[in-house]
């Protein structure tokens, strides 16, 4: 077991052990810090897979975003009573052995799946030869000529280079690269939508109609 | 155990997936319904991430669609914190069993 | 040393039997006396088991040679078929005649018999002989042993519980009848119980084994019924009776068809000793089903046959009839091809191997008039294995004939525990473990499902059942569907090990929830125990062991045993992918098992007690009654021990039994014999490093650590709802009503026979009685009245039927409309658990056509 693999079993244990205290805490603001670091540990496992603009990503907007709109969310609607409501014993029978189940199901499918039969072939266990931020950058805009850098931040680039200079790197098979530009425009704008949706739904009360007594009028 | 590889992303995604899948059917507090969907969400981009680090034919679209599960992610929990604030103006209280309306 | 050491064991068996006699003679007023006659006689038995059992030990495959080569030579040494005892010489000189092989003396396997009767089948000199004889093999020392064992113990603990019974007059706090004590008769009847299934285990051909089944039914009959005041307990032993009638029918048409055309029942070659000619003894022998039934290696001569016929061998050899234009003989030649109609049946002498290839262009042929061999229908060979297992359903009570086991609760508790534990329940699986080579694969598959239903519906009737004893009952149904499910997938150790460890331990949950009765004074309701643990500690504390035993806890013999099984179960389904549920059945309720059985625990022994006058006057057993429990205990942990403990696939008893497997099991690369079904899951469960292209971990690694999780599931649950207290029962019980309703109701089953069973029979009494009073009379009534019972039988036709069916349509839909308003609760959260639990189906159904198409 290298030490890669050690730093996996750390990180996703932890991570799936935060995801399930999110399920089973029941005070709303203890499940918002487990849901916080259950979001750090994916984070963490993206840095692993060497995966580090979508790690940096998940940091920014899930961690710094979207956990302190929830968190928001919470202060805003947590009033006393509210903050415990707990389901009935029945309620967890039943969703915890649907949960086994989905697990089995999917744990199992990915056990007996055969993934030599995928298209293209598995890649070596080597994190230098993913895309880094440029590549995925002109992936985005199109440019069909991406290929894997060669260097990995923090790998001092001394050590890069003799690999490729001795051959130790191979050149990855050439491959088109799609073009991504049309579907990222298409999120752009859907984000704008509902960034306005949001913001009409969530605004200052309107006036609230109250509908007189029929008896009165 | 053996040596990690897609196989073990992909379980802890799942264990992710479920998570929300059962948070969500848990939980009556709204809030805590956004967190399930929040993990659900999570697990796909534990799996993309995973198939673009072990597959050639993912290389590049398992990161973007993982970005792309991040922004949408985002906006959700945007559109949804709306409207559980909507709701909480309307029933002053985050109980989603109190919203049984379509009941048959 | 005796010659022959296997009259040890019919001295055991007919131990019993005497003390029967004894007893049934002059024992009615004998009181204590009786008791001690028939615990003496069983205990004995248990003595010259043990004897004989050592005196196999030096021959079984735990002193024999490494794990793997002595299968090979086990297989040659064992199976005498086609070729007696003289495998040994025909290895050096092949061509020997071998037939008059000399049989070392005190060598197993050890039988003797004698023919008791002579009927002819009607062909030409072919009169087929019954016989009384007996077989003992490794498969039969390990039953004779558990069986005695257990039984001695049962017996003991029965002088204590029954011990009311020495009364003059007894009071029946149930039917509130004063009667005169019997305690004589019952010892009585549990000795001829112990004879019939010794003599069932020890039989070497399938009419003794009738003989035996029907004395271990009505034994059973009698015992049941012991309370026969009762009306619940007479109605029992009818139900136990009858239901069993069922399954011996096709025990019995089994049975015909493999007499009508293998012209014998005995299950393995026998060897008989013969004047010749010349007046000199030679011992002949005589084929056994499995030799006519599976092709040979080797011609009757030792000459192995040619390689044309590799893919038969081991195998039942199906043949089609050539219908060759112009030929005399065409209806006697046959081609082999797997997928024939017919069957060809072999015999230990005269055939010769050249025989059965006849060269005419064809690649294999045979014309059975040249070789002496006879062919039979493929479908009746099914047929027979398709009787027999039925009858083993009835006695083993199996799906759907598992209906009789919890009633039979209304027997004492000691004979409950030995039904389930030792002897006939045990019959069942015994029997199908050691006919075990006449099954076709689509028996064996049928075996596998019935035993996969079995395991699964009997354990949801347990988790909701309230009476002690009947959780204990409904977790035997299961138990013994566990061992069918192993059988059935080649798991023929896993099975039978099984059998042997659940004997152990589920003796002790019986006889320690009869102290828990017997200290409750006949209370079995668990609602009303509860804390139960300050008043009775060995009990408890013996029980616990059990329960750990039965639920697979690491260590103890269950363990091994689920194990086994676990894997025998996932090898299979990773062979045959679209069996895939008989694994994820067993794996689930493999937690069911915990969770039931800790519930019981938990229920009985801890907690607050729930009803104070059972409470005040619980006390512990006397120590005739405790002392069974503690050898019981100390057996149900150790008795699947082997070195090391903690690896589960090093238990001794485990190898002991790999070394009495059927050769056709064997999947060892020069074993020519085996089953070309089972063979490779055999092998994937043993080494599976030789297939590199599944892509799986280990199978024991994997089945192990799935059942164990299974199990630490079914725990917590138990533990959580039952002991911490941390989830409300009740609660839990009210949200789903109709399931708790469908499994306290025992999924309906004794409804459905009500249906279809004891209504048409009313029914049909009830039409001949209206044919009776109005064809009959109608006719002689003449043709008016006639007349007029037509215009009223038109007129409610179109009242009854015609408006009916418009009436039934509108109905039908309107209440499947109210139904399914149900699904639509209005809350958010359980549309996601509907969302979920849609795609678990879709994606298994799914999964599961693809697997059936590919």
């Amino acid at each position: 077991m290298s030490v890669g693999d050690i730093l996996f079993w750390i990180v996703g244990l932890t991570t799936a052990l935060c995801a399930v205290m999110v399920v089973v805490t029941q005070h709303i603001v203890r499940c918002a810090i487990w849901l916080l670091f259950t979001l750090a540990g994916t984070a963490g496992l993206f840095f692993l897979l060497g995966l580090d603009f979508l790690g940096a990503t998940q940091l920014f907007v899930y961690v710094g975003g979207t956990l302190v709109l929830v968190i928001f969310g919470v202060m805003l609607t947590a009033t006393g009573p509210f903050i415990q409501l707990r389901a009935g014993a029945g309620e967890w029978a039943i969703a915890i052995i649907v949960g086994l189940l989905l697990y089995g199901l999917i744990a199992l499918s990915w056990l007996f799946a055969d993934w030599s039969k995928l298209p293209g072939s598995a890649l070596p266990d080597d994190p230098r030869r993913m895309y880094h931020t440029e590549q995925l950058g002109r992936a985005l805009l199109g440019d069909t000529s991406v290929q894997p850098s060669s260097v990995l931040p923090g790998v001092s680039g001394s050590r890069a280079a003799a690999d490729k200079a001795s051959g130790k790197l191979p050149e990855p098979p050439k491959r088109q690269a799609s073009a991504f530009l049309l579907p990222f425009e298409i999120v752009s704008v859907h984000l704008l939508v509902v960034l306005i949706g949001a913001a009409y739904l969530a605004r200052a009360k309107r006036k609230r109609v109250v509908m007189a007594p029929r008896e009165s009028l | 155990m053996g040596n990690v590889g897609l196989t073990q992303y992909l379980l802890i995604g799942a264990v992710l997936f479920v998570s929300g899948v059962v948070c969500m059917a848990i939980k009556r507090n709204a809030i805590g319904v956004l967190m399930g969907v929040e993990l659900v969400l999570n697990g796909a981009t534990v799996n993309f991430a995973a198939f673009a680090r072990f597959h050639e034919a993912f290389r590049v679209e398992g990161q973007i669609f993982a970005l792309f599960t991040i922004v949408l992610a985002a906006a959700e929990a945007a559109i949804a914190l709306a409207i559980v604030l909507n709701f909480y103006n309307n029933y002053l209280t985050v109980d989603v069993d109190s919203a049984e309306e379509l009941k048959g | 040393m005796l010659e022959n050491p296997g009259w040890l064991f019919v001295g055991a068996t007919l131990l019993p039997l005497a003390s029967f006699l004894v007893l049934f003679i002059g024992g009615k007023h004998w009181g204590r006396a009786a008791g001690w006659i028939a615990t003496a006689a069983i205990g004995a038995a248990f003595v010259l088991s043990l004897i004989g059992a050592a005196l196999y030990l030096p021959y079984s495959g735990l002193f024999a040679h490494h794990h793997h080569d002595h299968h090979h030579v086990a297989g040659h040494e064992k199976h005498p078929h086609h070729h007696g005892q003289a495998q040994k010489s025909s290895h050096e000189h092949s061509h020997e005649h071998v037939t008059l092989a000399q049989r070392e003396p005190g060598v197993p396997p050890w039988q003797a018999g004698l023919i008791w009767a002579r009927v002819s089948t009607g062909g030409p000199g072919q009169a087929t002989a019954l016989r009384l004889g007996f077989y003992v093999d490794g498969l039969t020392v390990a039953m004779f042993v558990m069986i005695t064992l257990v039984a001695t113990l049962i017996h003991i603990f029965s002088t204590g519980y029954m011990a009311e019974e020495l009364q003059v007059e007894v009071h029946d706090h149930q039917s509130h009848v004063v009667r005169a004590g019997r305690y004589p008769r019952f010892f009585t009847y549990m000795s001829l119980f112990c004879f019939s299934m010794l003599n069932l285990v020890l039989a070497d051909n399938l009419f003794q084994i009738f003989i035996s089944w029907e004395l271990v039914g009505i034994c059973s009959y009698l015992l049941i019924g012991y309370y026969y005041e009762r009306r619940s307990a007479s109605n029992a032993a009818n139900k136990a009776f009858i239901t069993n009638r069922v399954g011996d029918a096709g025990f019995i048409i089994g049975a015909a068809i493999l007499w009508t055309y293998c012209g014998t029942l005995t299950l393995h070659d026998t060897v008989r000793e013969q004047k010749n000619a010349e007046g000199q003894l030679v011992r002949v022998v005589e084929p056994g089903l499995f030799s006519r039934l599976r092709m040979p290696a080797t011609d009757s001569h030792g000459t192995p046959l040619p390689g044309q016929l590799d893919e038969y061998i081991g195998n039942f050899a199906r043949v089609e009839p050539i219908l060759a234009r112009g030929s005399s003989d065409a209806v006697t030649r046959y081609r082999f091809s797997s997928s024939g109609p017919y069957v060809l049946l072999f015999t230990t002498d005269h055939f010769h191997g050249e025989d059965l290839v006849l060269d005419d262009g064809i690649s294999a042929s045979t014309s059975p008039s040249a070789t002496g061999l006879s062919v039979m229908p493929y479908w009746a060979l099914v047929l027979a294995g398709v009787g027999v297992f039925l009858g083993c359903v009835g006695k083993s009570a199996q799906f759907p004939l598992h209906v009789w086991l919890p009633d039979a609760m209304e027997g004492p508790t000691p004979v409950s525990a030995l039904i389930h534990a030792a002897t006939m329940v045990a019959a069942g699986v015994y029997l199908v473990g050691r006919a075990f080579p006449m099954f076709t694969p689509e028996v064996l598959l049928l075996i596998a499902y019935v035993g996969a239903i079995t395991l699964f519906v009997a354990a949801t009737i347990a988790l909701v059942q309230t009476d002690i004893k009947k959780v204990l009952a409904y977790s035997t149904v299961s138990q013994l569907g566990f061992m069918m499910l192993a059988l059935g997938v080649g798991g023929w150790i896993a099975g039978l090990f099984h059998l042997l460890t659940h004997a152990f331990f589920k003796a002790l949950l019986f006889l320690g929830s009869g102290s828990v009765i017997h200290g409750c004074h006949h209370e079995q309701d668990m609602m009303k125990m509860g804390g139960l643990y300050d008043k009775m500690k060995i009990t408890a504390l013996t029980m616990l062991v059990g329960v750990l035993a039965i639920a697979g806890a690491p260590l103890f013999s269950g363990w091994y045993s689920k194990d086994a099984i676990m894997v025998s179960a996932l090898a299979f389904v990773v062979h045959y992918p679209q069996h895939m549920l008989l694994f994820l059945l067993p794996l689930i309720t493999v937690a069911m098992t915990a969770f039931y059985m800790f519930r019981l625990w938990y229920l009985t022994f801890t907690g607050e007690p729930r009803d104070e006058h059972v409470y005040e006057h619980a006390h512990e057993s006397p120590a005739v009654m405790t002392v069974p429990l503690i050898v019981l205990a100390f057996f149900s942990v150790t008795v699947a021990w082997g070195w090391p403990p903690w690896d589960a696939h090093a238990s001794a008893l485990e190898h002991y039994l790999d070394h009495e497997m059927p050769i056709y099991l064997h999947p060892d690369p020069d074993n020519r014999q085996v089953d070309k079904f089972l063979a490779p899951v055999r092998k994937y469960a043993e080494q599976p490093e030789a297939f590199p292209n599944v892509q799986l971990p280990e199978p024991h690694a994997l089945a192990g650590l799935l059942a164990l999780l299974s199990a630490g599931i079914g725990f917590l649950l138990a533990t959580t709802i039952y002991y911490w207290g941390y989830l409300d029962p009740e609660g839990t019980r009210q949200q789903f009503a109709r399931v708790y309703d469908f499994l306290w109701e025992k999924w309906h089953f004794d409804e459905l026979y009500r249906w279809i069973a004891v209504r048409p029979a009313l029914v049909l009494a009830r039409v001949c009685r209206w044919f009776d009073l109005n064809v009959i009379d109608g006719l002689v009534d003449g043709s008016a009245r006639a007349t007029v019972r037509v215009s009223q039988w038109d007129g409610k036709f179109d009242l009854g039927i015609i408006d009916g069916l418009v009436n039934l349509t509108a109905d039908v839909i309107y209440a499947v409309g109210a139904w399914l308003r149900n699904v639509q609760t209005g809350f958010l959260r359980n549309y996601v658990l509907f969302l979920a639990l849609a795609a678990v189906g879709i994606f298994a159904l799914v999964s599961y056509i693809l697997a059936l198409v590919g």
